[in-house]
């Protein structure tokens, strides 16, 4: 005898098993390119990733300062953690800054996550919840760097190339544009950021021979505006420095991972590039490789490359040069400063490109040497098939990814200083699409390690050095305007540094370590500061001597 | 050491309850295909046989990327779950014994994707699955230079 079955009925949304209410105010709406141009003038909200487009990372508000600082509480805790099986179940981390706009805050996670709170208690809204493939290329873990917000949206990237806009008030999608070839080796993990009328993206996949590109986007439909990618064709300005008959510009790297910053005067959006692929193996790629490890200033209209300044010409070291470009003005010049892979601060003339001088700011460096002027000259590289090289710094670099911040008040840029060396083995291999493409065996240092939040002028002179107990930092620092610094460490202390001194002020154990980026914001009078938690990424790279620390997936914030 | 020409006597020890382990081992069971209709919506009955602790097919193959809509078979005599995979939030279906359903998933290809039965140990045990997705992303989002070689 037949039994009918029992109906089942319709599979629905996880989340309907919740007390999630499944909306938020429409907050978003009213931010458009005119609040962001004005940023940090509402420093009540954080609306766009580093705060503003200058990159400086510093907030005007001083409710919480050197005098109070030590009552600092925590306000809420939003905890995530992973369930099921995820790409990098074990080395995914909880990369991103949270964004917040009166009163709601939008932050993303790693695989495909991103959670709309309330900002004073953490009660979470509503949450949106990509599907992202178990077998997605990733070099560097499952992690997300955050979203922009505007016109009643929010956006961001997914692990396995696709840009997002999402309806702010109820997290539902409203479209999707796939901006990145998965099979190729790349993906996406960078914070887009909205330009006038337009949002823009970058690529990932450095360690697997993709050719790099930034691309723009109509905020509206999705529609793209431009793609420029950062390796030149044969005959573009710049193919002169690959090898003019090989194939190595194909899969020449330069990725721009994380977000650039803008200079609306100027119309140009500076993007660091990543390094040249193979990572470790230059004979395969004679010349400068441009556009890696550069800066290249963008027309934002037309993406056209209007100068470009290369940190680290022919790397061999996998010093990337992706991470923040500071805007910040001296003696009436438009400046633009980068603290990079390879140990040194450089400040350019950011609206031509022309170096005005080169420091180092880490303590080990025997890579090469950089004269104040700009004049690279390598020592130490991987050059012969298996003998090992080592040096300094390794391949996370003297300042990985995180960000450093700046007060204009006192001119310093406050950096999370890493420094560890490696060692890397050449061994060529023959390039094969998605597969790693490195060019070498890498091992870097587990000991001898250490690391520091260190301030310097604009000048790139030392001012004061916070050390840490045998490690790098790995974590970006939050500049305020209560003459306090921010900084997490990866044995999971947060910390509150006096803007001037150094001097630690307070700190909170949150069990997990550091690898995002702070903000703060304030909500009816009460000024919050906000960071994710969750150790994880690139571990092996960046402090493999820390790799088997406590996971974590938690979102503090704190308050007086 | 035995090698690959034994695979289907060793899979035979692997797939199912108490045998060589206490549950089935992942990634051990039957491999299915989706069907397309014409409108490029895809197809596909997933089932759990009577004490297999396990998804038939256990590997979900699917052409594409896109929409795919799931019969779910509960054919055993104890209550389980599915929670799946889609674009937006993750479907959740409760499966009693001997239930019938059906779940709509939104998914991009290509990727692999495991899903299983949110209950107990049931994922351990052998209720998590893949579903498969192939094909390539859009011409627009390929690289510009020239088809490269593949391992």
């Amino acid at each position: 005898m037949t039994v009918e079955y029992v109906d089942a009925g319709e599979a629905f949304n996880h989340s309907e098993l919740s007390n999630l209410p499944h909306s938020a105010p429409d907050v978003t709406r009213g931010i458009n390119y005119e609040r962001i141009l004005q940023a940090r003038s509402e420093s009540q909200n954080w609306i766009t990733y580093y705060g503003d487009y200058d990159g400086k990372r510093h907030s005007l508000l001083d409710q919480i300062n050197v005098d109070n600082v030590k009552n600092l509480k925590v306000a809420w805790i939003h905890q995530a953690s992973a369930t099921g099986l995820i790409a990098s179940t074990s080395t995914y981390a909880f990369e991103a800054c949270p964004l917040v706009v009166d009163g709601v805050m939008f932050v993303t996670g790693w695989d495909g996550w991103l959670w709309a709170l309330d900002a004073t208690t953490g009660e979470q809204l509503w949450r949106y919840k990509h599907a992202v493939p178990f077998d997605v290329t990733l070099c560097c873990a499952n992690v997300n760097r955050g979203c922009a917000v505007a016109n009643g949206k929010v956006y961001m990237v997914t692990q396995n190339a696709q840009l997002l806009a999402i309806d702010a008030t109820n997290g539902q999608k409203v479209w999707q544009k796939t901006i990145g070839d998965v099979r190729a080796g790349e993906s996406a993990s960078i914070a887009p950021l909205v330009v006038k009328d337009t949002i823009i993206t970058g690529s990932a996949g450095g360690e697997y021979g993709v050719r790099g590109h930034i691309d723009c986007w109509d905020l509206e439909t999705g529609e793209q505006r431009w793609r420029t990618y950062t390796v030149p064709k044969p005959g573009e300005p710049g193919s002169e420095t690959w090898p003019a008959d090989g194939e190595a510009w194909q899969r020449g790297g330069a990725n721009h991972w994380v977000t650039g910053t803008y200079d609306p005067e100027l119309n140009l959006y500076y993007a660091g590039t990543g390094n040249p692929a193979p990572d470790f193996d230059g004979e395969v790629r004679e010349g400068d490789n441009l556009y890696t490890d550069s800066v290249v200033a963008l027309d934002v209209d037309t993406g056209e490359i209007k100068w470009h300044y290369q940190f680290t010409p022919h790397d061999l070291w996998d010093y990337d040069s992706t991470m923040e470009m500071t805007l910040f003005e001296r003696d009436g010049k438009k400046l633009l400063a980068h603290f990079d892979k390879n140990g040194y601060m450089f400040v350019l003339d950011r609206t031509n490109g022309e170096l005005q001088h080169v420091t180092p700011f880490v303590d080990r460096i025997d890579w090469g040497v950089i004269t104040r002027d700009g004049k690279v000259t390598p020592r130490k590289y991987p050059d012969k098939e298996g003998e090992p090289c080592h040096f300094f710094p390794g391949p996370a670099g003297a300042k990985e990814w995180t960000h450093a911040s700046y007060n204009p008040e006192h001119d310093l840029f406050y950096v999370p200083v890493a420094d560890v060396g490696a060692t890397a083995t050449r061994r060529r291999r023959e390039f094969k699409e998605g597969m790693p493409y490195w060019g070498a065996a890498v091992e870097v240092d587990i000991d001898n390690m250490a690391g520091s939040v260190s301030a310097f002028d604009s000048h790139g002179e030392e001012k004061w050095r916070y050390r840490l107990n045998n490690m790098p930092m790995a974590a970006s620092t939050l500049s305020t305007a209560g003459n306090l610094v921010f900084a997490g460490t990866p044995a999971g202390e947060f910390m509150a540094l006096h803007a001037e001194t150094g001097e630690k002020l307070w700190s909170f154990q949150c069990g997990s370590g550091h690898h995002s980026s702070p903000s703060t914001y304030s909500v009816n009078g009460k000024q919050y500061i906000s960071v994710p938690v969750g150790w994880g990424g690139w571990l092996e790279g960046i402090v493999p001597g820390l790799s088997g620390q406590g996971h974590g997936a938690s979102l503090i914030t704190f308050s007086l | 050491m035995t090698i690959a020409q034994d695979r289907e006597d060793l899979l035979a020890e692997l797939a199912g309850q108490n045998k060589a382990t206490i549950g089935a081992v992942l990634g051990t069971g039957s491999i299915g295909k989706a069907t397309e209709r014409p409108d490029g919506t895809m197809e596909a009955t997933i089932r759990i046989p009577e004490d297999a602790m396990t998804w038939e097919p256990a590997i979900l193959m699917l052409p594409h990327g896109g929409k795919i809509e799931l019969t779910i078979i509960n054919d055993d005599k104890n209550t389980h779950a599915c929670l799946l995979p889609s674009n937006g939030e993750r479907q959740f279906i409760g499966l009693l014994n001997h239930s019938k359903g059906r779940a709509t998933l939104e998914l991009d290809g290509p990727g692999c994707y495991w899903y299983g039965s949110p209950a107990g140990n049931d994922e351990g045990r052998g209720l998590t699955a893949a579903i498969v997705v192939g094909g390539e992303v859009p011409p627009e989002a390929k690289l510009d230079r020239p088809a490269q070689p593949r391992p």
